[in-house]
C-alpha cells in the first residue's frame, strides 16, 4: 500500500468520524412525546394545559371574549362555546392528520383577536350597521383556534400506540389551562371594572389589542413568505 | 357605546371577593409551581406530588434530552473508534458476498439509556437490515447526517424487531440511535448487510 492511499484512507477515516455519531436529540416537550409510548394520561393533561397557558395568541383571544362580560353565566356560555369549537376541530385534526400550515392558521388566530377586539369596541355597528353574532363568532374562531392547536400537536408526532387516550387528556389539559388562565383574567378584570373611568380605559385597551392582533398576524404572513414550504 | 354596558357595581364581585380570589390564585400558582411544574420541567419533586401524578419521569427525560442536545452541539462526535478496526474493516467487509449477513451486532441497554451503530457508506449504497430486541421494547432513529446533508430513514417506538433496507443519498455514516424507555433492560441483536466500509458502534 502506497503511503498516498494510506495517507487517503486516515484522512477519509478522520473526517468522516467527526460528523459520525451525533444523533438528533429533540429537547422539550417534543422530545419527551417522541421518546414515550402507551397511555399517559396525567403529563398529557399537564402538556395541554401548558400549551394553553402558554399560547399568548388563545390568551389574548380569550381576554376579548371576557372583556365586557362580567355575568358569570355569560362567561360560562361563551368560554363554553370557544372550548367546544377548538376541541372539535383539535381532536379531528389530529385524528385525521389535518396539517394546516402553521403561518396561515396563526395568521387566522391572530385575525380573531383583531375581530373580537373590534367587536368590542363595537366597530362592526358603526361600519357596517348591524351587531354580527357574537356567539357565533365565539364558535367559529373556536374551530380556527383548534385547527392551530392540531398543526402543532401533529409536530410532537405522538406514538400511536395509546393516541386517543392521551389526545383526549391533552384536550382536557387546555380546558384546565384555560379555565386557570380565566381565573387570573377574571380577577384582574373584576378589580379593573370597578373602576370609574373603567369604559374610557377598556376603549384604549381593545385599540391595543387591535394592534397585538395586527402584529401577530404580520408576524405570521411574514413567516409563510419567507418559509412557504414550513408545514 | 361599545357592546356592553357600564357595569353596575353592585353586579360585580365585591373587593372581599377579589381579594379572596387573589389569595387562593397565589396559593394554586405557588401549588402549581412547586407540586406540578418543577417536576413536569426539572425532574425535581420536593412535594412528591409529581412521582405520584407520573410527572417527574416527564422532567427526567426533558432534562437528559436538554443535556444530550447541548453536549450535541459542543461536539458532534461521541465516539473515537479504532482506527486500525475501522482499515481492517474497510478492506474485509467489502469483499463479502452479499446473500449473507456481514455483521451481526449485539448490545444491552439499561432504563434510560442509548446507543448508536452506525455504517460508514458512499453514495447511492444500499444497506439491508434486520433486528430484535428481547427483555424489552425499543426506540430508535434510522438516520444520517454529513455536512448539511440530513436524511431519517424510519423512526420507531416502543418496537421488538425491524427489517428493511435503505440507499443512501450522501456518504457518509448511517445508523441507528437507539434508546431504552422500557423498564427492563433490552438486548438488541442487529444483522447487517450492504456496500458499507465499516460499523461504528459505541461500547457499553
Amino acid at each position: 500500500m502506497s503511503t498516498r492511499l494510506a495517507l487517503f484512507i486516515l484522512t477519509t477515516l478522520l473526517f468522516s468520524t467527526s460528523a459520525a455519531l451525533a444523533h438528533d436529540v429533540t429537547p422539550g416537550d417534543a422530545g419527551y412525546i417522541q421518546e414515550i409510548w402507551g397511555v399517559h394520561i396525567i403529563p398529557f393533561i399537564y402538556l395541554g394545559a401548558k400549551h394553553m397557558i402558554t399560547g399568548y395568541d388563545h390568551i389574548l383571544f380569550l381576554l376579548g371574549v371576557v372583556f365586557f362580560l362580567y355575568h358569570m353565566k355569560d362567561v360560562a356560555i361563551y368560554v363554553s362555546l370557544f372550548a367546544i369549537g377548538h376541541s372539535v376541530t383539535m381532536l379531528l385534526g389530529v385524528w385525521f392528520g389535518w396539517g394546516i400550515n402553521a403561518y396561515i392558521i396563526d395568521a387566522i388566530i391572530g385575525l380573531s383577536v383583531i375581530y373580537k377586539a373590534l367587536d368590542n369596541l363595537g366597530m362592526f355597528q358603526k361600519w357596517l350597521g348591524f351587531q354580527p353574532n357574537t356567539k357565533a363568532a365565539t364558535l367559529i374562531f373556536g374551530l380556527f383556534h383548534g385547527t392551530g392547536l392540531a398543526s402543532k400537536i401533529l409536530e410532537y408526532e405522538i406514538a400511536p400506540d395509546g393516541l386517543l387516550a392521551n389526545l383526549l387528556s391533552f384536550n382536557v389539559g387546555v380546558e384546565v389551562g384555560q379555565l386557570l388562565a380565566l381565573f387570573v383574567i377574571l380577577i384582574v378584570m373584576g378589580y379593573w371594572r370597578r373602576n370609574p373611568n373603567f369604559l374610557k380605559q377598556a376603549a384604549y385597551a381593545n385599540w391595543i389589542m387591535v394592534a397585538l392582533g395586527a402584529w401577530l398576524t404580520y408576524i405570521q404572513i411574514a413567516g409563510y413568505i419567507t418559509f412557504p414550504q414550513q408545514a | 357605546m361599545y357592546n356592553a354596558p357600564q357595569p353596575k357595581l353592585e353586579d360585580l364581585p365585591s373587593k372581599r371577593q377579589l381579594r379572596r380570589s387573589s389569595i387562593i390564585a397565589g396559593i394554586g400558582a405557588v401549588f402549581i409551581g412547586v407540586a406540578v411544574y418543577m417536576p413536569a420541567e426539572l425532574g425535581q419533586d420536593p412535594t412528591g406530588v409529581g412521582s405520584l401524578l407520573g410527572l417527574t419521569e416527564m422532567g427526567e427525560i426533558k432534562q437528559q434530552l436538554k443535556a444530550e442536545a447541548a453536549a450535541d452541539a459542543e461536539t458532534h462526535s461521541e465516539l473515537e473508534p479504532s482506527l486500525l478496526d475501522d482499515i481492517l474493516g474497510l478492506f474485509v467487509s467489502s469483499a463479502y458476498a452479499q446473500e449473507a449477513w456481514q455483521d451481526s451486532i449485539t448490545f444491552t441497554l439499561e432504563p434510560g439509556e442509548y446507543t448508536e451503530t452506525k455504517a460508514i457508506m458512499e453514495e447511492g449504497a444500499t444497506l439491508f437490515y434486520e433486528w430484535s430486541s428481547t427483555g424489552g421494547r425499543v426506540n430508535f432513529d434510522l438516520h444520517a447526517h454529513a455536512g448539511s446533508d440530513a436524511v431519517t430513514y424510519e423512526k420507531g417506538r416502543g418496537q421488538t424487531e425491524g427489517t428493511g433496507s435503505f440507499e443512501t443519498p450522501f456518504a457518509g455514516n448511517h445508523g441507528w440511535f437507539w434508546r431504552n424507555r422500557d423498564e427492563e433492560a433490552v438486548t438488541v441483536t442487529l444483522l447487517l448487510r450492504g456496500d458499507y466500509s465499516a460499523i461504528l458502534s459505541e461500547e457499553k
